[in-house]
């Protein structure tokens, strides 16, 4: 800023009071120049401040800045409303601005409207205008109201099933054979959560080869079904898959006994433990008149990591030669196996989907196999209740009796698709056999697996090996001390083990583990 | 039951009738008892028994029809609004409707120049029409009509894009009746009182699609006096003139019922809307299109995955709603949309964020049962809101929605069924019925100014 002249050296001490007030100011030069740079100071802080009021547009950030929870009828006001609101109508409309324009052209003097500004604002209680963008301070979902949200959405689904959905639904009657192995846990614990989800009143009937027992009792008692039998049949389970699969065959029609005697109502399922269900299975299942059948997929070989499809294409690439590897990447493509019913165009049966679900010893088959040995799984059949029942006058003439088909005279397992005259009758299920709803998971510990079945260990291993295969000095754990026990600590006899003993492998072998720490009470 | 017919048919003239009534439901019978004893010792014996089984037998019938209704009705529940239980009446034989014969350029030959009249959203102006030409309630003798109907359509001048342009409604509505007041003596005779419009336009007969201005212009003047059938409805507010009959956009009936899903498909979504949020085109800055309301609403939910709103319009746009729990009606420019009418045929709760705003057929429909009301000030708050909703309470507005009586008065169904929107807002003129005998004016008095109003809309059209 230009200082007044002739007011330099002689002023200097009133220079410094100038911005300030200056008492003393005796010449009528020193007054003038005070206040005519006080003027100044005053102009530019103005204009200052009038080049940040103009010069600040209001954005959409300015609203965000603006906008806050705690004023919610601080709405930006109709003053700037109005006058904001001019501008708008001006600004870019637009089909409908060129119009205005248009029509005001044409008649400039019909569009003369009053000033924007006098809103007649006594009759309008609703503000008209700009208002503020509310912006709570933590924008996001609070976890305790979407729980809250998806219990209702579960009540009104709840309720719509009530009202609507659960007019067809006939009641589950689920038999599963068992027996107390390694991976009874593994298999049983999924198959109870699925059953206790199934949304009709399910029976489930549970066959123990061996009779009945107590860790089969403890997981069937987390099951929350309709109704549990729990049955026992005397043999034990043999060790070799074949006769397993015998003795399962006999256990099932035992339980069909069972239905037959207890002239339960339903829909009879055959749920493997062994198989992964959806609940769509279930909600097919109902659609059964007297025989269905479905496709099951088969997950899983028993000791093999490569799949069929990539053993056919080894053997292929031998024959063709070597030296083309990345062929082999390029086809590897995994075909899950399914087994089922397969339909023509129509959707009429027309033969059975089988393969062969032995360790691959043997070849595997793919395609239509009539093979006598060749059978289809039960799970793969779906029957009414009804079609087992000792009043066989009602039963349509292409399903056997019990007595033909549930007692084979030459002694062989009997076989679920014997009790069919006329394989056509079959209800075909799941779009055909083309939507697979429950699989089969080939995974079972060795025969002579030692691991205790529901994977708590009570007491003692017989044989506890160190850990230890590392040339590491062991280092000490530093363990912070237990809190003082309130009253007389008993000492938990070794439940505490919970994340040491994991089983690496499905094959029970006893894998190395850590030394379980003592309790130190 | 039977237990009650057989005792009331042995019954001694004693008081023992009345103990009979042991069920709340009884006690009509009870009551109906005793007045038979007093009929019966005024009366002589003769046909006594005869009377008392006809009125046993009806009552029987009553109770009967009424128990197989309730098993019915545990589906859904019957509406009843501040008018009472008017939502199934029959508007036949309760008035009379006259409808003018306008020439045709003020309706036929704006449906032929544009022929979308028809399907947007404002249609209920033609629709109407074509209902009340062939309908009982018409009459073809004046001087017996209750209500006069004026054919003209002033949402149909169309823009390129499809939306109406109000700028030459006034003047065309203002020729209208300049034509009937000259060629008929009933518009003279009431000034209009016992006339009907329909002006399905955004703000009414306010005739302009910006807010201020049509807060300005104001009720057409000459309107002043007569019924308004009109889709706005905002409480205290110069477009909503007392005594109009609010009703829904028109949504095209045979589109939304031919794409149902079947009723046991559970409702996964929890709120849904799809619409704009922002404005760009016409409000640049933010804060002008719908008050800031449905900015908030994104602003707000935009990551919360319980809120399916989005701007993309899917192709599965009716098949989502019917898998929703709730769906937003926000205001937009105006406060009401066509989205609650899809709401309330595909049974999604409708949550309404336009503050005082006047839902159709208010006195009919209960909508504070059936829909859930948020304040814009309370928008940052709605997921909190809508999850401390009861699940009763939801289960009953579900059930309110699923009334069949609730579906069909939202509709201009072709061709027009019983309770459908034409016969609620016949149903809504019947109750404004009789007319107050002031309304009729001395010869030669005059009310209406008709020079009143923006120089504009004055000259002729």
């Amino acid at each position: 800023m230009k200082k007044a002249a002739g007011s330099h050296r002689p002023t200097r001490m009133r220079s410094k009071n100038r911005s300030g007030f200056s008492s003393d100011q005796t010449s009528d030069t020193a007054f003038r120049s005070t206040s005519i740079s006080f003027f100044r100071i005053f102009i530019q802080c103005m204009f200052c401040i009038g080049t940040l009021i103009v010069g600040f547009r209001f954005t959409r950030e300015a609203h965000f800045l603006r906008a806050s929870f705690h004023h919610p009828e601080d709405s930006f006001s109709r003053r700037t409303g109005a006058r904001m609101g001019s501008l708008v109508s001006i600004g870019n409309r637009s089909d409908l601005d060129l119009r205005i324009q248009e029509e005001i052209a044409n008649d400039p003097e019909a569009f003369r409207l009053e000033n924007s500004e006098t809103i007649i604002r006594s009759r309008v209680r609703v503000d008209v205008g700009r208002h503020a963008i509310l912006i709570r301070p933590w924008p996001h979902p609070d976890p305790f109201e979407v729980i809250q949200a998806h219990h209702l959405i579960a009540r009104v689904q709840m309720e719509q099933w009530q009202l609507y959905g659960s007019k067809e639904s006939k009641p589950i009657i689920a038999i599963t054979t068992t027996f107390v192995r390694s991976f009874q846990a593994v298999h049983l614990t999924g198959l109870l959560h699925t059953l206790s989800l199934v949304p009709v009143h399910v029976t489930w009937i549970v066959m123990e080869a061996g009779g009945v027992t107590n860790e089969t009792a403890y997981f069937l008692s987390k099951a929350r079904v309709h109704r549990l039998l729990h049955l026992g049949f005397g043999d034990a389970m043999p060790a070799g898959l074949k006769e397993r699969g015998q003795l399962e065959a006999h256990m099932r029609v035992e339980g069909l006994r069972y239905v037959r005697e207890e002239k339960m109502e339903g829909i009879v399922v055959f749920a493997d433990e062994s198989n992964l269900h959806s609940l769509d299975f279930f909600t097919e299942a109902q659609k059964v008149d007297w025989v269905g059948a479905l496709s099951i997929g088969l997950l899983g070989f028993a000791g093999f990591e490569e799949t069929a499809q990539s053993r056919i294409a080894d053997v292929h690439q031998e024959e063709v030669g070597a030296g083309r590897r990345d062929n082999l990447f390029s086809r590897r493509t995994f075909e899950p196996q399914v087994q089922g019913p397969s339909c023509d165009s129509e959707g009429n049966l027309v033969g059975w989907h089988i393969f062969d679900p032995l360790p691959l010893e043997e070849e595997v088959y793919t395609g239509i196999m009539l093979a006598q040995n060749r059978r289809l799984e039960w799970p793969n059949f779906v029957l009414n209740a009804r079609a087992v029942w000792k009043t066989e006058g009602n039963q349509p003439e292409w399903i056997k009796s019990w007595d033909e088909w549930a007692t084979p005279k030459d002694g062989s397992a009997p076989d679920i698709k014997a009790i069919l005259r006329d394989d056509k009758q079959v209800k075909v299920l799941g779009d055909c056999g083309r939507k697979v709803l429950l699989w089969w998971l080939r995974a079972e510990a060795r025969a002579d697996s030692r691991h205790p079945a529901n994977w708590v260990l009570d007491e003692n291993l017989e044989i506890i090996v160190p850990a230890k295969s590392t040339p590491w000095p062991d280092r000490p754990v530093r363990v912070p001390p237990p809190p003082p026990p309130p009253a007389a600590a008993t000492v938990g006899t070794g439940s505490k083990r919970g994340a040491g003993s994991r089983v690496s492998g499905g094959k029970g072998r006893r894998s190395k583990r850590r030394q379980s720490r003592p309790n130190i009470s | 039951m039977v237990v009650v017919f057989l005792l009331l048919l042995l019954m001694p003239s004693s008081r023992s009738a009345t103990s009979i009534s042991v069920v709340d439901r009884n006690v009509v019978v009870g009551e109906m008892g005793e007045m038979l004893q007093l009929r019966k010792r005024r009366r002589r014996r003769r046909g006594h028994v005869s009377l008392l089984t006809c009125v046993v037998g009806f009552l029987f019938l009553c109770q009967v029809s009424r128990l197989a209704a309730a098993a019915v009705l545990h589906r859904h529940q019957r509406i009843s609004g501040s008018a009472g239980d008017v939502l199934e009446d029959n508007p036949v034989g309760r008035l009379k409707v006259f409808v003018y014969e306008l020439p045709s350029k003020y309706n036929k030959d704006w449906l032929e120049k544009d022929p979308r009249c028809l399907t947007h959203m404002f249609a209920a102006e033609e629709f109407v029409h074509d209902f009340l030409l062939t309908s009982p309630v018409r009459t073809h003798n004046p001087k017996e009509a209750d209500w006069f109907y004026t054919p003209v359509y002033t949402t149909c001048d169309l823009m390129p894009n499809g939306l109406p342009l109000p700028f030459k409604s006034p003047r065309i509505m203002r020729s209208a009746i300049s034509y009937i007041s000259t060629h008929w003596p009933y518009w003279n005779r009431t000034e209009g009182a016992d006339h009907f419009f329909v002006v399905p336009h955004d703000f009414g007969a306010c005739f302009h699609y910006q807010e201020e201005k049509a807060i300005e212009r104001g009720v057409l003047p000459l309107l002043k006096h007569a019924t308004l059938v009109q889709t706005f409805g905002q409480n205290h507010h110069v477009c909503l003139k007392e005594g109009s009959i609010v009703v829904p956009p028109y949504a095209p009936p045979e589109k939304m019922q031919s794409r149902f899903i079947p009723l046991s498909t559970p409702r996964s979504i929890f709120v849904y809307f799809r619409g704009l949020f922002y404005d760009v085109g016409n409000d640049p800055e933010g804060g002008y299109y719908a008050r800031g309301a449905r900015a908030a609403v994104w602003e707000n939910f935009k990551d919360n995955p319980l809120f399916d709103i989005s701007t993309q319009h899917p192709s599965t746009y009716y098949e989502d709603m019917q898998r929703a729990i709730f769906c937003l009606c926000p205001l937009g420019w105006a406060p009401w949309s066509p989205r609650l009418v899809e709401g309330v045929i595909f049974g999604c709760i409708p949550v309404i964020i336009a503050d005082d705003i006047v839902l159709p057929f208010a006195d009919a429909i209960p909508w504070e049962k059936i829909g859930v009301f948020v304040a814009e000030k309370d928008v940052p708050n709605l997921d909190k809101i809508l999850s401390s909703i009861s699940p009763e309470q939801v289960l009953e507005k579900q059930r309110l929605l699923a009334n069949p009586a609730m579906k069909q008065a939202m509709l201009f169904s072709q061709p027009a069924l019983p309770g459908d929107a034409f016969h609620q807002i016949l149903n809504g003129l019947a109750r404004k019925l009789p007319h107050d005998p002031h309304i009729y004016l001395e010869p030669g008095q005059m009310v209406l100014n008709w020079t009143e109003g923006p120089v504009g809309d004055l000259k002729p059209w």
